[in-house]
């Protein structure tokens, strides 16, 4: 993409939005919206707008990739043709199954699916309105979805990115800075021990960037997982009922 | 020790306790105790449990489960039973010489039963004994989670139902209740209460009451 002379995506030290460089957006979580599914979460984390819902374990088809030894997680991420700038041509595309394939390991890390062997978990994303770091926010949004359904899980997924715009490193770009920025890392962790269940890179960066970026994407998913905790507990206490 | 206070809400990750006994829905990780579920935790002394709070149904062996035939095998029946994997029920649970018959003689496709969970195995594959028919009545379906608290500690609560509504009822621990005849809406909407409000203290009082107003009104 073009980018216009003159242009800048930081201005003393602050970025479009008037965020510091290790500042994430707002992220807000509502959980168990949808009746149907077995768990369900919606999440706006700046622009960007998701929905994530799953069933519980059931019988795999096709049959074939059955596992005896435990449950084949499947995730689809699926973008809506109004998330984006210019309608986006519904269906699966190359960019919407690379990302399927990295939140489906991604959570088959935090889930016990060797609880539930020959079945098939299914997590479904979709993205109602997109505006840069759709994969963190949905694998953010799917983990509480799981955890809402009650599918035991060793943690929650927490996730946040981290870029470099203008020569700098910054945390949880939005779209201006996606687009124009020089890199994207995309990180996932199990927050409780720390284990890191996705990392991606685009673009490039040298060493001792690629340490910042990391390291800011780290602390920015820590954030996000305190949120993801909020959230929970508070569906929980209105689903406590009342007499307490 | 313990790091939980009783009937604090948990979620998946949360470390409860490093040593001391454990229930389900919690798992042991680096010497901590780790819920691996959203619910609520009991402390008693040494020992934590988590309460679910949702989930789908895992068999068990011993549950008595509501069940629905699925298909006629040979010499024995597929069942459906709630949960991601298949029970079986073995023909001569029926009859004798379960090769030779027609077991659709007995239990055809459709058809209601309860009955035994007797084994489960490494696939979670479950078999099934003594079947008993349920015939006319409706069936529910509640989250299988709260079950126990429909069940009540030594069935108190699903006795005081049965006494004040004169319904029959058979609960399935897998989240179908069986009822059949008087007062079937007044039972089921008092079952819909306490899943409702299964997590709050002096339930079957509550749910006492809301039987003795409900039948008084009619």
């Amino acid at each position: 993409m073009k980018r216009d002379e003159g242009m800048k995506l930081l201005e003393n030290g602050k970025r479009l939005d008037g965020r510091a460089l290790d500042e994430i957006r707002d992220v807000k979580i509502e959980v168990g919206i949808l009746k149907r599914a077995a768990g369900s979460a919606y999440l706006e984390w700046g622009n960007n707008k998701v929905l994530a819902g799953v069933y519980y374990p059931r019988e795999m088809h096709p049959k074939f990739m059955r596992d005896p030894t435990k449950a084949v997680l499947r995730c689809t991420y699926n973008m809506a043709p109004f998330s984006v700038d210019d309608r986006k041509r519904p269906g699966p595309d190359r960019r919407s199954q690379e990302i399927s394939k990295i939140l489906s390991e991604a959570l088959s890390s935090a889930v016990i699916i060797e609880d539930y062997p020959d079945a098939g978990i299914d997590v479904s994303v979709e993205i109602l309105q997109a505006d840069a770091g759709t994969r963190c926010a949905g694998l953010t949004a799917a983990s509480v979805a799981i955890a809402d359904a009650g599918i035991p899980m060793k943690d929650l997924v927490s996730s946040c990115a981290a870029g470099k715009i203008d020569g700098e490193i910054a945390v949880d770009l939005m779209k201006e800075e996606d687009n124009y920025g020089e890199s994207d890392v995309p990180l996932a962790i199990l927050p409780r021990k720390k284990e890191v269940v996705l990392l991606q890179m685009d673009g490039k960066l040298s060493r001792e960037e690629f340490k910042r970026a990391y390291k800011l994407a780290f602390d920015g998913a820590m954030k996000v997982y305190e949120i993801q905790k909020a959230a929970l507990l508070s569906s929980m206490n209105s689903v406590k009922g009342d007499g307490e | 020790m313990i790091d939980v206070k009783d009937r604090e809400l948990v979620f998946p990750g949360r470390i409860l306790g490093d040593g001391g006994g454990r229930g389900g829905d919690s798992f042991i990780d680096g010497g901590h105790i780790v819920s691996s579920v959203d619910g609520m935790v009991r402390v008693k002394g040494n020992r934590v449990d988590v309460i679910p709070f949702r989930g789908g149904y895992a068999p068990k062996e011993s549950d008595v489960v509501i069940g629905i035939i699925l298909q006629v095998l040979r010499g024995s029946w597929l069942v459906d039973i709630n949960s991601f994997s298949k029970a079986y029920m073995r023909g001569e649970e029926a009859t004798r010489d379960a090769l030779n018959s027609d077991l659709s003689r007995y239990f055809r496709v459709g058809d209601r039963i309860s009955a035994k969970i007797s084994e489960v195995n490494e696939l979670k594959s479950s078999q099934l004994i003594r079947p008993w028919r349920l015939e006319d009545g409706i069936i529910i379906e509640v989250n299988p989670k709260k079950i126990p608290r429909v069940v009540g500690k030594k069935r108190s609560m699903l006795n005081m139902i049965r006494e004040k509504t004169g319904c029959r009822i058979v609960v399935g621990q897998n989240g179908r209740i069986w009822l059949k005849g008087n007062n079937l809406e007044t039972a089921i909407k008092a079952i819909r209460k306490i899943e409702r409000e299964a997590q709050s203290r002096g339930l079957t009082n509550r749910v006492g009451e809301f039987l003795s107003n409900e039948l008084q009104s009619r």
